[in-house]
């Protein structure tokens, strides 16, 4: 069953063509990679997703819902998380406030005036938020300053807010952009061990990534999905193969 | 942070600031403060804890607060004068009246950021001042200011002198609990936050514009509720109340004493009112120039403000006192 349908989505900004009625369909449970050359619209897809941009035609159904016209947090609140190509975290928070925050996100919807509630009510979501960041291996930074944390950290952080209030679906863009080999593999070897039932979307360049994780990939050219398959099939399609050659002559 | 907090180590700076501000009157007159500054002192600690509660947490910078304050001021005045002598409906009602303008103008202020924020508040606030000062003239009193309350009463006590200091000091320390309470809360977590990165608050499934508007609408209603007291402190409304220059006196306060403390705001209040009026006796006009001084230097050396300053001596302490 497709968690997620895009349906015939087109996006311009002035005379450029992002996405041209883009078609795609997200299986449930499944690691689905969107590939393509510099510009393809693979981010501006995401970000439709998001809710940050609004399409000029088609539609998005998520879990049977609508998605357009529904504010980022609403989106958010739906089940859809998303990890920024550069670490979007609280800097100035300490690593337990900054994934406390989507717990309570989870418990209290997108507001509630709660502001007399004290530290013996919060202490339940506290030590949920502390067991997530245990999980992703932050124990030894619970206390620290988020924005003194290593890149790698900064990401595992980022993962654990976005985990923290159990999405359905995780959006990637580029999570390893920038990053030395090991810290790569570590994100390969986290987005691996990741429980399932979280289906994901990534968006990335680095094909040792997208061939480690993917099981279905999409290729995005000049804002169309031109191909379509497994790793394998994509592997040797002539259309991606041209995409990516003839982005390479010029 | 998740262990049994006692009670002590939650409130501890709520009881310090009790214990400052009950004994007050025994020690104030001794370092000159002359009897009367110390209401007023408790008066503006009430308008700055607010302030920080949208400047310190949101991060959100308004140069028109005194639009609130003066409001609510106004509303107290004319409440005192026409309807009953006795503060407390003057009261309710002057911080209602501020709320009322303070949501219809957060939410019309708060669709920007940064600067155009900043100078939306204060376009507002001068509107205020402006209408107080021509149209509604024959209610505010213009340019003469509102004048002709009668004592204002609490039931059967008499608001003059030390009735007046203890009313409004009590209000002080609980309109400084309240804030406490208010940041080790989720709503003062999802504030702090916006301050942070409101994109990840967005992404994160927080209505952030909502938090926003809370924040604004609390801190409006900490400033009217000073407002209020100012006249009940001293039966009188000025227009000046309503000014750019009271809205800016304020942000300097925050800015001295530490923003985003609770606590700095209001150290930042009392150092101002006490060298305005305790050393300008002796300095005169030129105490501005000091205080252009010391703000400039805190801004270059001391961004933090006083409590930076503190958290170092703190610091700098305890490292001492662990290599021993």
């Amino acid at each position: 069953m497709a968690i997620l349908d895009i349906h015939q989505v087109s996006l311009s900004f002035g005379g450029l063509k992002a996405l041209q009625n883009v078609n795609l369909k997200i299986e449930q449970g499944t690691t689905h990679a969107l590939i393509g050359p510099n510009g393809a619209g693979k981010s501006t897809l995401l970000n439709v997703l998001t809710g940050m941009l609004k399409p000029d035609d088609g539609s998005v159904m998520f879990d049977g819902k609508p998605l357009l016209d529904v504010d980022s947090f609403d989106i958010n609140q739906l089940g859809i998380a998303k990890v920024f190509q550069t670490p979007a975290i609280f800097p100035e928070m300490t690593v337990l406030q900054n994934v406390t925050i989507p717990v309570f996100a989870a418990r209290d919807g997108s507001f509630r005036m709660n502001m007399l509630e004290g530290f013996s009510k919060q202490r339940p979501l506290i030590e949920f938020a502390e067991e997530q960041i245990c999980e992703l291996g932050l124990e030894n930074h619970m206390h620290s300053i988020a924005g003194s944390l290593s890149r790698g950290d900064k990401r595992r952080l980022e993962m654990a807010i976005c985990l923290a209030n159990k999405p359905r679906l995780l959006l990637l863009d580029e999570p390893t952009a920038g990053m030395a080999r090991h810290e790569t593999e570590k994100t390969i070897e986290l987005l691996q061990g990741m429980k399932d039932g979280i289906t994901k979307v990534i968006v990335e360049h680095d094909m040792n990534v997208v061939f480690s994780l993917a099981e279905k990939i999409s290729v995005l050219a000049q804002g169309q999905i031109i191909a379509e398959g497994s790793p394998d099939e994509i592997k040797g399609h002539p259309k991606v193969i041209e995409a990516y050659l003839g982005e390479a002559q010029v | 942070m998740h262990n049994q907090q006692s009670f002590w180590q939650l409130n501890k700076a709520v009881i310090l600031f009790a214990m400052i501000a009950l004994t007050m009157p025994l020690w104030f007159p001794l370092i000159n403060g002359y009897s009367g500054l110390d209401t007023k002192i408790m008066i503006f600690c009430i308008f700055l804890v607010g302030f920080d509660i949208l400047l310190g947490f949101t991060g959100y910078l308004s140069f028109g607060h005194a639009a609130f304050f003066g409001i609510a001021a106004y509303s107290t005045g004319l409440m005192l004068k026409h309807f009953s002598d006795n503060i407390i409906p003057a009261i309710i009602v002057a911080v209602i009246a501020a709320t009322l303008v303070a949501i219809v103008i957060g939410l019309l202020t708060l669709k920007r950021t940064g600067i155009y924020f900043s100078i939306l508040t204060l376009a507002f606030a001068e509107m205020f001042h402006s209408m107080a000062m021509a149209m509604l003239q024959t209610w505010t009193g213009g340019e003469n200011g509102l004048t002709g309350m009668p004592t204002p009463m609490l039931f059967d006590i008499k608001m003059q002198g030390s009735a007046v200091f203890y009313f409004t000091a009590i209000m002080a320390i609980l309109m400084f609990y309240l804030a406490k309470r208010i940041e080790r809360s989720p709503v003062g977590l999802m504030m702090k936050a916006i301050k942070c990165n409101q994109t990840r608050l967005e992404y994160t499934g927080i209505n952030a514009r909502k938090y926003k508007l809370l924040a604004f609408v609390i801190s409006a209603m900490y400033a009217a509720l000073a407002g209020a007291l100012m006249v009940v402190y001293e039966p009188f409304v000025g227009h000046e109340f309503l000014g750019w220059h009271q809205s800016g006196e304020v942000v300097i306060m925050s800015v001295i004493g530490g923003v985003g403390t609770l606590v700095g705001p209001m150290i930042g209040a009392a150092f101002m009112l006490y060298f305005e009026n305790v050393l300008s006796v002796d300095l005169g006009e030129q105490w501005l120039l000091v205080l252009g001084l010391i703000f400039m230097f805190v801004v270059v050396f001391m961004p933090g403000g006083f409590m930076e300053a503190v958290d170092r001596i703190k610091k700098r302490f305890i490292t001492t006192a662990d290599g021993e």
